[in-house]
């Protein structure tokens, strides 16, 4: 399992960082908080691999997550594997982390899960982009689960089932291979002029593009982009 | 199932029921308009049945449950905050409140109870989640209602938004009893909000945004 804990304090924030099956190396550190890389330390994403990465921001404190490149889940001949983010954020808190894209090539199972702990008042900006198969493959089986809760109440819980029979269904992805959405949690951010966006009931919004490429949709890197202001990171 | 449950299961599965079913098409009128062909009606269907009905199926059923046990006001407000969370789309959710409207009258004149706020609003899945404490409609029969309402929604409304035998939609509802069956297995046990299933649907909830931002229509949602 890969951590990366990071707290406020005089002069230079405290961070640990454990690597597991991704290595964080700290880019940036300021006395609230810090930017960290995440560099895969062997081939990624395969049958069999699990990979964990937590993560915890104390009160008042930042952390902006860097990935250095995207993951392909590669065939695996059907062997799952999982890709598990947790994220606890103290009060007032603030994490971005906008990944690369998960590409799910045939042949391979994913399990991947996101579960993030809101204290009141902080904030998370996540974008997440799927992909279903590289060049010429429909893709593989993926399982997308996410949890948010802010100050202990559900604020978005999404269970995607995307393996390629249920993906096709009408209704679900149908014929598109790319999933991409940048998350807002904590607060209503402002509209960008591109893509689907949904108010959640509670603080938070997202912009998600569903289609054919990942260059195509430009709402969530927008959204990535301008929400990043409201998190006032250095 | 006991005779009581059948007449109850009936009533409330009827679309003479004055809650205003027939201003939904279950999705089917974005969905045919963004391109859904009308041979893939079916399977349009069923992937409700897998997805969002689950949620709204959990939601009656936790709801029905804790109501059962001596649930309080704010139980059901932890239902209802479970349900916003797991239906990401702002029109998808003002819908069902609006639906739930309807049925608080419902619920209010055949099923009333002392301390009954005539201005107490809740979302669609928890207000029939009460109907089924009140009434005595059981676990099971409380999902398969969910399901097997939102199959003939998308059957009737089918029949408005494209030219077709009545008798080829209702074969859609039936076929899809298993999948009803399916749902109700899947949700009938759950007590408790946290264990409500999130299984989203995101091209149906696109539709549902796209819908909201539309001027002719023939139904709601």
């Amino acid at each position: 399992m890969s951590t990366i804990a990071v707290a406020p304090a005089p002069g230079r924030a405290r961070c640990r960082l454990v690597a597991g099956a991704l290595s964080p190396r700290v880019l940036h550190a300021d006395d609230g908080g810090a930017r960290v890389a995440l560099v895969a330390t062997g081939a990624l994403l395969l049958g069999g691999d699990e990979v964990r990465i937590d993560v915890e921001v104390a009160p008042g404190g930042w952390l902006e997550v860097v990935e250095t490149a995207g993951t392909v889940a590669y065939d695996a001949g059907g062997t799952p594997s999982g890709w598990h983010v947790r994220a606890r954020l103290g009060e007032g808190a603030r994490l971005s982390w906008c990944g690369l894209p998960l590409v799910v090539a045939d042949g391979a199972h994913v399990r991947r899960s996101t579960e993030l702990t809101l204290a009141a008042r902080a904030r998370a900006l996540l974008r997440e982009t799927l992909v279903f198969g590289r060049v010429g493959e429909t893709g593989g089986v993926l399982r997308a689960v996410t949890r948010a809760t802010l100050d202990g109440a559900d604020l978005l819980v999404e269970d995607l089932d995307l393996g390629p029979a249920a993906r096709r269904s009408p209704g679900v992805l149908g014929e598109r291979r790319v999933l991409d959405t940048t998350l807002a949690l904590g607060w209503r951010p402002v509209e960008v002029p591109a893509g689907h966006r949904y108010d959640l009931d509670g603080p938070g919004a997202f912009v998600r593009y569903l289609g054919a490429d990942t260059h195509s949709g430009t709402g969530p890197a927008l959204a990535a982009t301008s929400w990043r202001a409201d998190l006032d990171l250095p | 199932m006991d005779a009581s449950q059948s007449v109850l299961l009936a009533l409330l599965a009827d679309a003479r029921l004055p809650t205003g079913a027939h201003t939904q098409s279950a999705g089917l009128e974005p969905a045919l308009r963004s391109g859904l062909p009308a041979a893939s009606v079916p399977a349009y269907l069923a992937a409700r049945l897998r997805t969002v009905c689950v949620v709204e199926a959990g939601t009656a059923v936790v709801a029905r449950h804790l109501s059962l046990a001596g649930g309080r006001a704010r139980d059901l407000v932890a239902v209802e905050t479970a349900w916003a969370a797991r239906t990401p789309s702002p029109a998808l959710r003002a819908n069902a409140r609006m639906l739930g409207r309807g049925y608080v009258r419902l619920l209010h004149r055949l099923w009333p109870a002392a301390g009954d706020d005539p201005r107490w609003r809740a979302t669609r899945p928890v207000v029939l989640g009460l109907i089924a404490a009140r009434s005595g409609l059981d676990a099971v029969n409380t999902a398969r209602l969910v399901g097997y309402d939102d199959a003939q929604t998308v059957a009737a409304a089918m029949l408005k938004l494209a030219p077709l035998d009545p008798l080829v939609t209702t074969s859609w509802v039936l076929a899809a009893r298993p999948l009803i069956e399916a749902l109700a297995d899947r949700v009938a046990h759950l007590t408790r909000p946290g264990e409500i299933p999130a299984c989203g649907a995101p091209l149906i909830e696109q539709w549902a945004q796209d819908h909201d931002h539309t001027t002719e229509r023939l139904f709601r949602a």
